[in-house]
Order: C-alpha cells, then sequence, then structure tokens
C-alpha cells in the first residue's frame, strides 16, 4: 500500500492539472489566429470564470462535508428578482445589496434545516427547495426579463466595486472571485472549521463523538452556499443589466461537476479547495475554447458532458493506476 | 482515595421484555485492565454504554472516584474522564493522523485557526510514547495498518487525560503481529496511570494483558478473578459451561 499524504493538492488534483495545461497549451496554439489568448478572449474569461467559479467553490465545500446543493440554480433568480424588485420599490442602493444576501443566506438556512432535521437526502431535499423556489419565481415574475436599468444608473459605487475594472482591464469580478478563493482556503485548510468540515463528511459518527456539532457544520456550509449564490446573482445581474427567470439555470450539476472534476469524492470528506479552483478553471476552459474552435454553441453541452465522462473515468485509471 | 475508579452496583437493565442485565456489579481499580468477557448477548455492550452513557441504567448505582455520579449522555462520561474507543467509529479515514488526533479540540494561537505545529509535533509525540513508529503525522488514516488505527484512537485518549478508557473489540479483524501492538497500547495506558476496560471475545488476548477478569453470561456476573488466583483452563471452562465457581 502506498504512503499518502494529505497534501493540498490530492493526486486527483494534480491530474486534472496535467489536463488543464494541455488544455490552455491546445487551445491556445489551435484557435483561429489564436484567440484564445487574445487580450479580448481573456478579459471575457476574467468575467465568466467567477460566476460558475464562486458557486463552485460553495458547492464543493459542501460535498466536501457530506452534501449536495442543487437549488443554487434556483437562490440566483430569486436573489436576481428580489434585487431588481428592491431597488424598483425605491430602497437604497446598499440595502438592497445586503437584503439579497439575506435572501441567499436564507434559502440556505432553510436547506440545511430541512437535510439535517429531517433526514432526507440532501440530493431530495435540495432538489424540492430547488423546484419550488425556481415555481415561485417564475411565478412572481410571469417569466419576463426586467432591466436593470429602468431602475438604477450606470455608475453606481457598488456597480464600480463589483464590476468595475482595474486600469480599465482587469475585471473586478475576478478579483472578487480571488479574494472568496482565498478566504474559503484559510477557512477549509488551516481553521478549525475546515477540520470539522472534512471529519462531518469523512466519518459522521466519529466527529460527533468527538463532541462536533455535525448538523451545525452541514447547516453552516449551506449558508455559504446560499450566500455565495445571491452575491454571484448581484454581480451577474449588474453585468447583464438584467434579471431572467432562467438565470443560474444548469449551474447546480455544473457547480458539482467543477468540484468532482477537482478532485472532491461525492461521499464527502475528500477534495480541496485549489482542487476545486482547478475543476471550474479546466470546465470553463473547455467551454470556451470548444466555441473559439467553432464547436457548435448549442450543442456545448454534448461536449462538456462527454468531457465529464472523460475526466471521471481517467480520475478512476489514475487512482487504480496509483494503489495498484 | 476510593479504592477503585468505578463501581457500578447492582445494575439492571431491560430493553422491552428483555432482562439484558440483572443485578451486576462490576468494579474497575486504578491503574488496572479489567479483562470483559462473555459470549455474543451476555451483556458485555449493555453494561460498557450505560458506563459510557449511551444507555440508562433502570436500577443500580455508579460511582466514580469514591463519589455517586449520574452518567445520562455520552458528553457527562466524557467529563468524568470516560472514554471509549470503537474500532469503526474513532477515526475519519480521509484525513490525516493529526488531523485525527485532534478531532473536535483542534489547538489554536489564533482567532480558531489550527496550530499546525503544535498539532504535528504533540501528536508524533504521543504517538510514540505509544510505541507506535510513524515518522509522517501527515499520512491519511487510510494508509495505516488496522494496528496502527488502533494506536491513533488510543494516543487520542492518552493525549486528552482520559481517566477509564473502554476499548470495544480493539483485536478483532488485526493479524496476531497487530493484536500484539494494540496490547502493548493497552500497557502503555497503564503505565500512564489510566485504567483499561478490554472488552473481547479472545480469551486468549484477554489472559495475557488484563490484571482481573469479569465473565457475564445472560445478564449476570458469572466470575469475577484476579489473574493469579485463576488459569487460562479455568477461565475457558467458566465460559463454555456457563456456570458460576461455586457451582462448578
Amino acid at each position: 500500500m502506498g504512503k499518502r499524504r494529505a497534501s493540498f493538492l490530492s493526486y486527483k488534483a494534480s491530474f486534472t492539472f496535467i489536463v488543464f495545461v494541455i488544455l490552455v497549451v491546445f487551445f491556445s496554439f489551435f484557435t483561429p489566429n489564436h484567440t484564445f489568448v487574445g487580450s479580448n478572449n481573456i478579459g471575457a474569461l476574467g468575467k465568466l470564470i467567477p460566476d460558475l467559479g464562486i458557486i463552485s467553490l460553495g458547492v464543493g465545500i459542501l460535498m466536501i462535508a457530506g452534501e449536495f446543493d442543487m437549488s443554487v440554480a434556483s437562490i440566483i433568480p430569486v436573489s436576481s428578482f428580489v434585487f431588481i424588485n428592491l431597488l424598483a420599490w425605491n430602497v437604497p442602493l446598499i440595502i438592497t445589496f445586503i437584503l439579497t444576501l439575506m435572501v441567499g443566506i436564507a434559502l440556505g438556512t432553510i436547506n440545511g434545516f430541512l437535510v439535517v432535521k429531517t433526514g432526507i437526502p440532501s440530493f431530495i431535499a435540495t432538489l424540492g427547495t430547488m423546484m419550488f423556489w425556481k415555481g415561485v419565481v417564475f411565478a412572481a415574475s410571469r417569466m419576463m426579463p426586467i432591466g436593470l436599468r429602468a431602475y438604477l444608473e450606470p455608475g453606481s459605487t457598488l456597480e464600480n466595486v463589483l464590476t468595475g475594472t482595474i486600469g480599465g482591464y482587469f475585471p473586478l469580478q475576478f478579483l472578487w472571485f480571488l479574494i472568496i478563493s482565498i478566504v474559503l482556503l484559510l477557512f477549509l485548510h488551516i481553521h478549525k472549521f475546515g477540520n470539522w468540515i472534512y471529519v462531518t463528511g469523512d466519518n459522521k459518527n466519529a466527529a460527533r463523538a468527538m463532541g462536533i456539532n455535525t448538523d451545525m457544520v452541514k447547516i453552516v456550509s449551506y449558508v455559504l452556499v446560499g450566500f455565495l449564490c445571491s452575491f454571484m446573482s448581484v454581480m451577474q445581474t449588474l453585468r447583464i443589466e438584467s434579471f431572467t427567470a432562467t438565470q443560474g439555470s444548469g449551474y447546480g450539476l455544473k457547480a458539482i461537476a467543477s468540484a468532482v472534476v477537482g478532485g472532491t469524492s461525492l461521499t464527502g470528506g475528500v477534495g480541496s479547495l485549489p482542487g476545486i479552483l482547478l475543476g471550474t478553471l479546466t470546465i470553463q476552459i473547455l467551454e470556451n475554447g470548444l466555441i473559439l474552435l467553432g464547436a457548435p454553441v448549442f450543442g456545448i453541452n454534448a461536449f462538456i458532458g462527454a468531457g465529464i465522462v472523460i475526466f471521471a473515468i481517467l480520475n478512476v485509471l489514475a487512482e487504480r493506476f496509483r494503489t495498484r | 482515595m476510593a479504592e477503585y475508579i468505578v463501581q457500578m452496583v447492582d445494575i439492571h437493565k431491560w430493553f422491552g421484555k428483555v432482562y439484558a442485565l440483572r443485578g451486576v456489579d462490576f468494579n474497575v481499580g486504578f491503574n488496572e485492565i479489567v479483562g470483559l468477557v462473555g459470549d455474543n448477548g451476555a451483556g458485555k455492550s449493555t453494561l460498557i454504554k450505560i458506563l459510557s452513557g449511551y444507555h440508562i441504567a433502570d436500577r443500580g448505582e455508579i460511582y466514580f472516584n469514591g463519589e455517586k455520579v449520574n452518567i445520562q449522555t455520552p458528553k457527562d462520561a466524557k467529563k468524568l474522564g470516560i472514554e471509549t474507543v470503537y474500532q469503526e467509529q474513532a477515526l475519519a479515514p480521509h484525513v490525516s493522523i493529526s488531523r485525527n488526533v485532534f478531532m473536535g479540540r483542534e489547538p489554536s494561537k489564533f482567532l480558531g485557526f489550527i496550530d499546525k505545529k503544535k498539532m504535528d509535533n504533540d501528536s508524533l509525540n504521543v504517538l510514540t510514547d505509544l510505541g507506535l513508529k510513524i515518522k509522517d503525522p501527515n499520512l491519511v488514516v487510510e494508509t495505516l495498518s488496522g494496528g496502527q488505527r488502533q494506536g491513533v484512537a488510543i494516543a487520542r485518549v492518552l493525549y486528552f487525560k482520559a481517566k477509564l478508557v473502554i476499548l470495544d473489540e480493539p483485536t478483532i479483524a488485526l493479524s496476531v503481529k497487530e493484536s500484539q501492538q494494540v496490547m502493548e497500547f493497552m500497557k502503555q495506558l497503564r503505565s500512564e496511570g489510566i485504567s483499561v476496560i478490554f472488552i473481547t471475545h479472545n480469551i486468549y488476548h484477554a489472559f495475557q494483558i488484563s490484571d482481573r477478569f469479569v465473565i457475564l453470561s445472560h445478564g449476570e456476573k458469572l466470575a469475577d478473578v484476579r489473574k493469579e488466583e485463576t488459569s487460562l483452563d479455568e477461565l475457558i471452562s467458566l465460559i463454555t459451561s456457563g456456570k458460576s465457581k461455586s457451582e462448578v
């Protein structure tokens, strides 16, 4: 049996790193006129990557704690809907922002209590809340998009801080993404609470026997996911300047895929923050590069899906190779 | 000072219509390893679960250090310094050794951030005290042998100064060599002034290490003998006949 160290990058994630590098090199050389590394594309990636990235960080940490959240795809449009409507009622921008974050926290708390107190598998519980909130937001908005500009002039402080640029080029979304990543990295890997997340996901009975409140650990993880969803939703709404009822659709599963590609286990206790980051970057770069290569845009999911399965197979092979 | 660290007096327990414990007296001395042996269904786990707070006795009293105590929850037992080590429930397999030793009690110097140096050094020291040769506290527990895993779980109770450690079938599913290693750990605990209750099916293991033997059968105590007053053959005949010493 090989001696395996619990290091920041598990072998699985370092394997993903190799694929990530190969993809970057491949797309840099083979996209027409090397558009992949062109400044326009890099700028666009800098704005796009944080969207799924921020969600994946939360979902990945929750998976390490041993649970799923399918409802992110509904927390995102609910937050966006609340944000624009509060502005429409002339609530001051900063209060609107804070209240929107509270909505995400509240929805996360509901998920957490539902999963912990009922003991229903989290996949089912959050599938339920996903459909419930989706129904609520569809009915409330009648599926009509709402433009942001009717209620918010361009150039507000919040907008400049969340979605502005540094030096007219570096998107602040990406800076926020980095800040959140670093905070969560410290939280997960060198804070007590991070250890509680790992042991709760790995062996709940052991964690309980050692006096860790595993219910609290899981609820906090759900609250984190809800908070990150509403934060990202505000950023996205400011960027696309409107609410759409289908905002964030598909993010639930894509975030899980990102975490898994980054070496996170589906059964809890295994994963790392750098791994989750790498997984998100890999999936987003795969999508972006394929589009630049001229893959049909509406069929792009077929490629991403195939890519995820290939990743999973490679991970299994790598695991077998390692333990042989 | 009290004569015993733990005295359980006239313990009765019913589960519905099943009379699981029929007035058992059970004592553990200071610096003593007590082998608690008996067949399946003899009442060993029920007795121990009452002591560790997972069950509550229907009748009977428990004294700890000479004082009457009321153990209602596992937390109450832990507060007294009674720790139970279950093989499957003790460790998180994908997490490192040091993070397992300090699970739930991570040392911190600043705002809850883990003092990793202290955690690594201290877990390495306590493992060395136990006689476990492990060089890297960052290894994940999954890579350890069964005996070494028991060692990690025992290191935890040693480090956090338990007074009485209950080991529930610690040698089950272990190789001969690993079982010997686990019994060395028990000796180490005793030499650190910690009393041990060693629950086992394996009378050979129990005989090798225990200072005293308590044999349970069908919810009653069959025998309570010191090692120097008995022999392996006598213990085996007691267990297989299911009759107490006076009856034999």
